[in-house]
């Protein structure tokens, strides 16, 4: 088990030393948390196939722990972190939180990382009535317990809200996509925005070319480049997963071809931006580590302490993005419910939540909309000089960024 | 020993008994989950054996039955509304459906055995997943299955699905422990170590894998019914995925593949090892220090540690006990073959009934023809030498007859009855048993096991307990029983032959087929078999002897068969036929028959 309690000391002082961020740190007119600690529970793959995901979460998680207990903690008492292994497998995630709840007997738990982690937890959450929060869930209709909340601001329905934003990005190029080609990995929650994507597309009269479904691990993507090229699209969208974006560039590039405009749902980050082929690619996001959004409370902090360990770390994009931002969010609205309800109730932190929302990284978010989902904030990115930058909408692009669309 | 045996199984029934109360202890939730996933992952390791441990058909395509398990219960009591118990039998039926479907053309063939085999079953798992993936089954969107109704079985949820795990460990543990104690397990483990011999001796092979597939494939998928609503959500790429197989093997072979329980052994202690270092701290090196224990312990224990741990109990054993009180020790065997009851000792009177025909027998591998158009009658309670040179096809004429090879064209028939269109096992059910020219034991079993199996399985067919006896009273006249636990690898030679002959003699055969069972013996040990041979005879049993040792075929054969570059040369009385100047020729060349 992980206790972050004491290392928070020392961390902290190695967080102020970090220049911008030590005015953020600067705890000293504050009460120290004292008392027995409040334990929270928590997997996280830390090993297995979501592994290289799962270290994103664990540093964005212990940045936000330190943070909490540098200002006065959970009711005044200390956080506890008791975070558990769940080795990427949906039914040791399950067990561990029946671990965590029965055994460890934490107070609070938060969710794991993805899909299939998550509802398995959810599930434990659910026979015990605890509050649970998670970030990573693309798919909301899943998410039937009423006290489950997304710290990521999906909106109830990312499979009709997003492809609008990304469609409302092209059609405010000065040449709008006529067709659209729509490929996807045959993974959950990847299939389930391009069949919205799809929909959308087809509602504002865009001729979709090409759909077309591969299987989740693909790594010879030779044909299906043909069938890219071939249908020749105004605009590409790409349920891609990790490095399947690379993987079908570069696929294209050898048969000469290189599409107009390119959209990657959950691309590896790094790999794409700092690829000959990744340049103006388009992707998903809720934050970047940049103007307007460094405005907001704990994002510079977040941001420099997150760089800083994740390049310890060797995670391979070192700057904060929304996975780590959403793991910090998670944190975020367990401090404002038990701060903000002054207890460690389940039941009275969820109605606390449902009924005040949070103000996250990712700004106000409320829970009043289906499946507990409030406003939808997702935005649209783009590598620029081997950077992404948010170009979309644009009141959330940095100053003098613009949408490039050749 | 029945009364042990009661007090044994009421000892289990009072475990498991007690076993499925624990939800009721109160204990925390979480141990009903950790010794579910303990019960799971028995279950699947288990499971796999049945066909993989046993008969040696490694499998790494259990998850396509695990998977089609859970898909089918998934399937059924989401978009069906079935009750999650009925959808169970169906999860295992639609698994052992998949599992024969596939076994009834893969078995057939010889040449899918080892690791084509293993590919095969690979290529099964991707085959169904992809299946699932692209149709509405999954379609890629994953099946949630947390809202699935589960009645209570217990107090809590976590309960339920313990006890649903308990029950289904024990039943496979029962089905296991059954299978490996019965014909079924003992022709699993002949198939293990030598299918064709174990096909020879009378085990229908073809029957037995399917049997072991399909029960293995249904155990499978009722546990993957379980487990679908244990995981509550269900994708094509984790259901399958290499991490079933691969961990259901190492378990597997960690405890011993083939033991009943092996597998349980290791996969109580691989799954209780994925919760021993879950700490989110040392993550990485907890799961190091396991692979690395996992790796030692194979290296140190190849045979897996219930296997080895039982070979060091039954060492120790046999050290504290007296020596076995042995009529003889081996090599001064009493050469007096038993007896059965109403066996007729065979008059000396030259034989006229005949047993089997051979008719323009033929027999080609690819353009080599080893056999052209033989032609050969065997006499009843005759000793019939075939001999001939290198490659006149002595052993193939044996192949052909007791069905290892398929004939190309011509008939056999015994008693009257055409075999020549038989399977082995059925030749050998018939009463027609053979020794092998190169002794070709089932090396992981007992001398003792080795000649009981012939008994079970030959024409005596004899249950476990008579396949004992009659296998120890063969092993007293071949003068091997104060070996009889240890195995074949053990034994020298001479005992390998007289081992091969053994088992061959307690079959019961009408017809014995010796091939050249006294090349590599001594003077003294070639005289012992002579006479075990002539007490064979006398019992009425017909053999064929192939032997190039003269001496011994003139001194034991009734009628003499030479063949030569496969097509039969000269039949006749033993002596006239070793005086023929044309046989003389074909053994030593034209000048000495001259």
């Amino acid at each position: 088990m992980t206790r972050i309690t004491r290392p928070w000391r020392r961390r902290h002082v190695l967080a102020g030393m970090a220049g911008a961020l030590s005015a953020g740190l600067a705890s000293a007119g504050r009460a120290a948390p004292s008392g027995q600690p409040v334990r929270v529970g928590s997997t996280l793959s830390l090993t297995g196939p979501l592994a290289q995901t799962g270290i994103v979460h664990k540093i964005a998680g212990e940045i936000a722990v330190e943070l909490i207990n540098s200002r006065n903690g959970l009711l005044g008492r200390p956080v506890e972190w008791v975070l558990l292994d769940d080795q990427s497998k949906p039914e040791v995630t399950r067990s561990l939180y029946e671990k965590l709840i029965t055994v460890d007997k934490v107070e609070l738990i938060t969710g794991p990382y993805a899909t299939a982690p998550i509802l398995s937890a959810m599930g434990v959450a659910q026979r015990y009535q605890k509050l649970f929060l998670q970030s990573s869930m693309g798919i909301p209709k899943h998410l039937t317990y009423e006290m489950a909340f997304p710290a990521t601001p999906f909106g109830p329905e990312p499979n009709k809200s997003y492809p609008k934003v990304v469609l409302d990005a092209m059609a405010g190029t000065p040449t709008p996509p006529k067709s659209i080609a729509i490929l996807t990995s045959k993974f959950p929650s990847a299939q389930f925005m391009a069949e919205g994507t799809r929909d959308v597309a087809k509602e504002r009269g865009l001729n979709v070319a090409l759909y077309l479904e591969y299987e989740f691990g693909t790594r010879d993507f030779g044909a299906i480049a043909a069938r890219v090229k071939d249908a020749n699209a105004d605009f590409l969208w790409l349920g891609a997963l990790g490095l399947d974006s690379n993987l079908l560039l570069e696929a294209m590039k050898k048969l000469d071809y290189t599409p107009k405009r390119h959209f990657h749902l959950y691309p590896a980050p790094g790999p794409l931006a700092l690829s000959p082929d990744g340049d103006l690619a388009l992707s998903s996001t809720f934050l970047e580590p940049a103007p307007p959004f460094t405005d907001r409370a704990d994002v510079p902090q977040l941001a420099a302490m997150y760089k800083e360990r994740a390049t310890k770390a060797n995670v391979p994009y070192a700057e904060l993005d929304a996975q780590g931002a959403g793991m910090y969010s998670q944190w975020q609205l367990l401090e404002q419910a038990v701060n903000g309800a002054k207890s460690l109730d389940d039941k009275v932190l969820a109605q606390w939540l449902k009924k005040n929302g949070a103000d996250t990284v990712f700004g106000k978010q409320r829970f009043d909309g289906a499946f507990n989902h409030g406003e939808p904030g997702q935005m649209v990115r783009q590598v620029q000089n081997k950077k992404w930058v948010v170009v979309w909408p644009t009141q959330f692009a940095p100053p003098g960024v613009k949408l490039i669309a050749p | 020993m029945t009364a042990q045996r009661t007090i044994s199984g009421a000892g289990v029934a009072a475990g498991v008994g007690l076993l499925a109360l624990l939800p009721l202890a109160g204990l925390p939730a979480f141990y009903d989950s950790f010794l579910y996933m303990i019960f799971y992952w028995i279950s699947l390791a288990t499971s796999w054996a049945i066909l993989s441990g046993f008969a040696g058909y490694f499998s790494f395509g259990h998850a396509a039955f695990f998977g089609a398990g859970m898909y089918t219960t998934a399937t059924l009591s989401t978009k069906f509304g079935v009750p999650f118990l009925v959808t169970l039998p169906a999860a295992a039926a639609v698994a052992a459906a998949l599992a024969f479907g596939i076994g009834a053309v893969v078995f057939r063939l010889k040449r899918l055995r080892g690791e084509l085999f293993a590919l095969l079953t690979l290529a099964v798992s991707f085959v169904v997943a992809t299946i699932i993936l692209n149709t509405a089954i999954d379609g890629g969107a994953g099946v949630l299955t947390s809202s699935v109704s589960v009645p209570r079985l217990m107090p809590t949820p976590s309960g339920t699905i313990y006890l649903l795990g308990l029950i289904m460990c024990v039943g496979t543990l029962a089905i296991t422990y059954a299978i490996a104690h019965s014909r079924l397990g003992l022709g699993l483990f002949a198939i293990h170590d030598d299918e064709d011999v174990a096909e020879v001796k009378g085990i229908p092979t073809f029957r037995y894998k399917l049997i072991a597939f399909a029960v293995s494939a249904a155990i499978a998928g009722a546990v993957g019914g379980v487990h679908a609503i244990y995981v509550g959500f269900l994708t094509v790429s984790e259901t399958f995925g290499i991490s079933v197989p691969l961990y259901v093997v190492l378990m597997s072979v960690l405890g011993g593949a083939r033991h009943w329980l092996g597998p349980a052994v290791g996969a109580a202690i691989i799954a209780a090892s994925l919760y021993a270092f879950t700490s989110g701290e040392q993550a990485m090196i907890g799961r190091g220090i396991v692979a690395f224990i996992l790796v030692v312990a194979i290296l140190i224990l190849p045979e897996g540690i219930v296997p080895s741990l039982r070979r060091w109990w039954q060492r120790r054993q046999s050290r504290r006990a007296a020596p076995p009180a042995m009529a003889d020790a081996p090599g001064i065997a009493t050469v007096t073959a038993p007896r059965e009851a109403g066996a007729t000792v065979a008059n000396l009177h030259p034989p006229t009934r005949v047993v089997l025909e051979v008719g323009d027998v033929h027999k080609a591998f690819g353009g080599l023809h080893a056999l052209r158009g033989v032609t050969l009658d065997i006499r009843e309670g005759e000793i019939l030498g075939l001999v001939g040179p290198n490659g006149s096809g002595k052993t193939t004429l044996i192949n052909v007859i007791t069905g290892h090879f398929p004939l190309t064209s011509g008939s056999i028939r015994l008693d009257g009855m055409e075999i020549g269109n038989l399977a082995a096992h059925e030749i050998a059910a018939r009463g027609v048993a053979r020794t092998y020219q190169i002794p070709r034991p089932f090396t992981h079993l007992t001398v003792l096991d080795n000649v009981a199996l012939a008994a079970a399985f030959g024409a005596a067919d004899l249950g476990r307990a008579a396949s004992l006896v009659e296998a120890r009273r063969w092993l007293d006249f071949t003068g091997l029983r104060a070996k009889e636990n240890v195995l074949p690898a053990d034994l020298n030679l001479h005992e390998r032959k007289f081992l091969e002959l053994a088992r061959a003699l307690a079959a019961r055969p009408r017809l014995l087929l010796l091939d050249e069972v006294l090349s590599g013996l001594n003077p003294a040990e070639i005289d012992r078999a002579i006479g075990m041979i002539r007490e064979i005879r006398a019992q009425g049993t017909t053999i064929v002897f192939v032997e190039h040792l003269m001496r011994a075929v003139v001194e034991l054969c009734d009628r003499i068969a030479v063949l030569n570059e496969g097509a039969l040369f000269a039949l006749g009385e033993a002596g006239a036929v070793m005086r023929d100047p044309r046989v003389v020729s074909i053994y030593l060349g034209k000048a000495h028959a001259a």
